[in-house]
């Protein structure tokens, strides 16, 4: 059974033809050929597929496709903008906050998500925010440096 | 030294692609045309294929492949050792599986939901034989039989008592080293069965070519290696495969060896002649590789005044169903120990034993952080018995600067030349206040800290003077641009610690180049020349190499052409990176003007037709030096759940020069990451009714650090040494950044509670009930002590 659905995918319209039983992960991966969501473990526990669903981090693997029809999908291809990095990008760059770089796309996400709720996070909220992101590369503590860096730039290009 | 770019803080050159999600993993490849696969595997532990019967998918136009279609050819996956040490008893599918999960047949269709749907049209009929689980029991008489016979250097050889290989060492007089020791400590250990879990599973993409060959895309640490298996495997020329390059959603051993979905996807590729990608989840992953698992017994003497004498050790190790590398494994476990302190007399006995479980394979360290966890106990249990200082006991005994050092196992033999050991100790004790660091067991109350410490080493590399059972070689390919930048390439992979990065410096160094005008072009087996393998942390030290060796030729070329156009003598010119100009600068020192950009140079060498400035070097390490590190550790038990929090740990390392510091730091902090995972989490269960890993390859319920498991200050400093066989003085670090942790954690445990853990991982489970032997003792002890006086 084909579904027809429409979302916003960074910022661009995308209309779509999918299935009942097809992940949100196959759907971007698969169809979309946007290859920088990663496919991890599947069952939502490495956070390698994560996505901005109207905002929020969600595994892309744990949603289906048909139900984001309507709804506002951001992917690490969304965060630079008019040819410019994000703050996190370039803090991520900046900190060495990645090595095999696996996680990345997802790890970045979640922290957009964070600063676009809590601009001015604690180390703590930052690990909690992370907790569903595994790195098995272990670059946790160079990934917090950039998240703060991060915060820090978006406050001053505000000001 | 003076270094212009070496030793800076620069950005990584594969960063943007990476932060933009650009960077291209095998995963990410898909071609036009292609098929996708599925493996059926066998749901029995030990089995043989009575019947298969493959007609249902195959009309459904499914393409598919069993044991019948495969080559009857045994080989090993891992091709790192010579011949007379590689032990060859894999099958690319089979007819007797001998773990849950061993692929028995494959099928290609047009989606990976078809591919799936034919598999289950496959009807197979099981014969289920005994299995085997525990190793000692499988070692012993009349146990069923995992393997019959399997192939050494070509000769086919009888398996018996299911022992897959043996090593046995001795050097010096062990009898006599023991009569002259005061106290003689023996201790048995046993260490966990790792999941690698690097976040990408394995993936193969194989297209066949017109002309019989094949362009592989796959999953790997070493795509030469790859190709010379296929080439083995499917007796096609090795000329005809080409294998790309791709960057590696993390290896930590587990991409060494030709990972079996490249095998299988060839099967099926050369079958359907269309391309085809085969695509592991990550509970196939799990059940493809795992590290393995080791039974130590130790016997280790020491004179009263802290002097050791000698050593017997026996490594008895659980391989799984196959062999990756067990036999060089046991040769490095002897190393390991040996070359961690100095013994006069040593005996070695390495038995490594088939079981029905998944193939073991290298885990960063490759043995060592077992090994170095299970001597760092005995070095503390030692020092206090004597009631020396656990650190001085160390310095006292440790294998430094000018000793012999065999890290990577008997046959790979060398001198230390650089050792940093004694300050990473005495720095690290004084950032962590060794001196006062609690009493051990004296903490009463729920909370209880502890402070541990750890040395180790790893080798860089596997290189020696002579040759060994090792293939230790890189190679590179460097050609300067017209426009003043060079392009290098080489077969080495980037697990992801940046050790191209470092290669780019290296060169930028030598030539005196802006490090932006190095570019890292993309490669395959067709256009570069041999490099091993990116595994024993010699990627920095033997790849390294290889770029410095290819540089200084390219340099000398620079110089020759630039001396005829600035009418000076070649060796008289010098050449210096001139950031405002963006390229490198050749000129003579003092006479202003007689001066060439190298974009110039490179120019004005077509058009005089004067040729391309480039070489070409490959590079044999001729040592493979230790790097050193040592932990410091502090945790905080909670006696009431049994959980143990890292509160501070500082590492320091010796890693001689010093290429990329931020790189540097972020490997030991990963390297303390994953101790602190194989210390205290993780381990692959089994289920002695399935045969499965009770876990069955979800990760829901194999846990690992997050973010919010990482301690508050991970405090990391670098001793430098110069090591003056490395590149600008480089060693490795990708494996010492990690081996001692768990030695230091296990030390630290025992430093809050008191507690010694013979068996990992120190899970909350063992900790709260040693805890409780250790109250109910001191109960009784209260008690006998109590009638005592009063009776």
């Amino acid at each position: 059974m084909l579904i027809r659905i429409k979302f916003v995918l960074n910022d661009k319209l995308v209309e779509v033809e999918t299935e009942p039983n097809v992940t949100l992960l196959d759907l971007l991966r698969e169809e979309l050929r946007i290859t920088s969501v990663k496919r991890g473990c599947e069952v939502g526990e490495c956070g390698a597929c994560t996505v901005l669903l109207d905002g929020k981090p969600v595994n892309s693997c744990l949603i289906l496709a048909p139900t984001i029809d309507g709804r506002n999908i951001v992917t690490v291809e969304g965060l630079a903008r008019d040819g410019k990095l994000h703050p996190l990008q370039e803090a991520f760059i900046e900190e060495f906050a990645l090595q095999c770089g696996y996680c990345t796309p997802g790890v970045l996400l979640t922290a957009k998500a964070l600063l676009d709720i809590n601009p001015k996070p604690t180390i703590q909220e930052i690990k909690e925010a992370l907790s569903g992101n595994l790195c098995r590369c272990g670059a946790y503590q160079q990934i917090i440096n950039a998240i703060l860096k991060a915060s820090q730039k978006i406050q001053n290009n505000n000001r | 030294m003076n270094f212009h770019v070496i030793g800076k803080k620069t950005v990584r050159k594969d960063a943007l692609a990476k932060v933009t999600g650009a960077e291209k993993y095998a995963s990410d490849i898909y071609l036009p045309n292609m098929l996708h696969a599925r493996v059926l595997k066998s749901p029995y532990a030990h089995a043989r294929v009575k019947r298969i019967d493959t007609s249902k998918p195959e009309e459904m136009g499914a393409v598919v492949v069993t044991f019948k279609d495969v080559p009857d050819r045994l080989f090993c996956p891992r091709l790192v050792s010579t011949p007379e040490a590689t032990y060859k008893d894999w099958r690319v599918l089979t007819d007797k599986p001998a773990f849950v999960g061993e692929p028995i047949a494959a099928v290609a269709a047009e989606t990976e939901e078809e591919a799936q749907k034919a598999l289950e049209m496959i009807e197979v009929e099981y014969e289920v034989l005994e299995p085997v689980f525990d190793p000692l029991e499988s070692m012993s008489e009349g146990k069923p039989k995992i393997h019959e016979k399997i192939i050494l250097n070509d000769r086919e050889i009888k398996v018996e008592n299911n022992i897959a290989c043996r090593l046995e060492l001795q050097e010096g007089d062990l009898d006599e080293a023991f009569r002259r020791s005061d106290i003689i400590i023996e201790r048995e250990f046993k260490t966990s069965r790792g999941y690698h879990n690097q976040l990408e599973p394995k993936v193969a993409v194989v297209k066949p070519e017109a002309d019989g060959g094949l362009t592989i895309w796959c999953t790997t640490q070493t795509i030469h290696n790859t190709r010379l298996l296929i080439s083995e495997i499917f007796n096609i020329p090795v000329s005809k495969i080409n294998v790309k390059k791709l960057a590696l959603g993390g290896g930590f051993g587990s991409s060494i060896q030709t990972n079996i979905v490249v095998p299988i996807a060839v099967a099926l590729a050369l079958k359907a002649r269309r391309p085809v990608r085969l695509a592991y989840t990550k509970e196939e992953d799990m059940h493809e590789h795992s590290s393995y698992q080791m039974i130590f017994r130790f016997k280790i003497g020491v004179t009263k005044d802290g002097k050791l004498t000698g050593g017997y050790m026996e490594n008895i190790m659980d391989i799984g169903a196959h062999q990756v590398q067990a036999y060089p494994l046991l040769g490095t476990c002897a190393g390991w120990w040996v070359s961690l302190y100095k013994l006069q007399a040593v005996k070695y006995v390495g038995v490594a034993v088939y079981t029905n479980k998944i193939p073991s394979c290298a885990y960063r360290g490759y043995g060592n952080p077992q090994v170095t966890w299970a001597v760092e106990t005995i070095m503390d249990e030692l020092a206090e018995m004597l009631g020396i200082d656990p650190i001085e006991f160390r310095l006292m005994n440790y294998v430094g600067e000018g000793d012999l050092f065999w890290g990577q196992g008997p046959t790979v033999k060398s001198i230390i030349k650089s050792c940093g050991v004694e300050e990473i100790l005495r720095r690290g004790a004084e950032i962590i206040d060794w001196k006062n660091r609690p009493r051990p067991g004296e903490q009463k109350g729920r909370f209880r800290r502890g402070v541990g410490m750890a040395r180790g080493y790893h080798t860089s590399s596997a290189g020696a003077p002579v040759p060994s059972q090792v293939v230790d070689y890189s190679g590179a390919i460097l050609k300067v641009n017209e426009d003043g930048t060079v392009d290098y390439i080489t077969a080495l992979i980037d697990q992801g610690g940046g050790t191209l990065e470092a290669h780019a410096k290296i060169i930028a160094e030598e030539l005196g180049l802006p490090l932006k005008n190095v570019n890292i072009v993309s490669a395959d087996t067709q256009t570069t020349i041999y490099d091993v393998c990116t595994h024993a942390s010699r990627g920095v030290y033997a790849g390294g190499g290889a770029a410095l060796n290819t540089a200084r030729k390219v340099k000398e070329k620079i110089l020759e052409l630039a001396s005829k156009v600035l009418n000076a003598y070649p060796h008289t010119l010098k050449i210096r990176p001139d950031e405002e100009r963006g390229q490198a600068v050749i000129y003579v020192e003092g006479i202003p003007g007689k001066e060439i950009t190298l974009g110039e140079l490179a120019s004005l060498a077509r058009v005089k037709n004067w040729g391309t400035i480039a070489a070409i070097e490959s590079y044999r390490p001729p040592a493979c030096p230790p790097h050193f590190t040592g932990y410091f550790v502090e945790v905080l038990v909670d006696t009431e759940t049994g959980i143990v929090k890292p509160l501070k740990v500082v590492i320091g390392a010796d890693v001689g020069t010093v290429i990329n510091p931020d790189l540097a730091e972020g490997q030991l902090h990963g390297g303390f990451v994953m101790g602190w995972s194989r210390a205290i989490l993780e381990d692959l269960k089994y289920s002695k009714e399935t045969g499965d890993v009770e876990c069955r390859g979800f990760i829901l319920d194999y846990k690992m650090p997050t973010a919010k498991d990482i301690p508050e200050e991970i405090k990391t400093f670098f001793v430098e040494t110069y090591e003056p066989t490395g590149p600008f003085g480089a060693k490795g670090l990708g494996e010492g950044a990690q081996n001692p942790a768990i030695a230091a954690i296990a030390n630290a445990i025992y430093n809050a509670t008191g507690i010694r853990f013979y068996e990992l991982p120190i899970t909350p489970e063992k900790l709260l009930e040693k805890l409780r032997e250790k109250e109910e003792k001191q109960k009784k002890h209260e008690i006998v002590q109590h009638l005592t006086k009063n009776g």
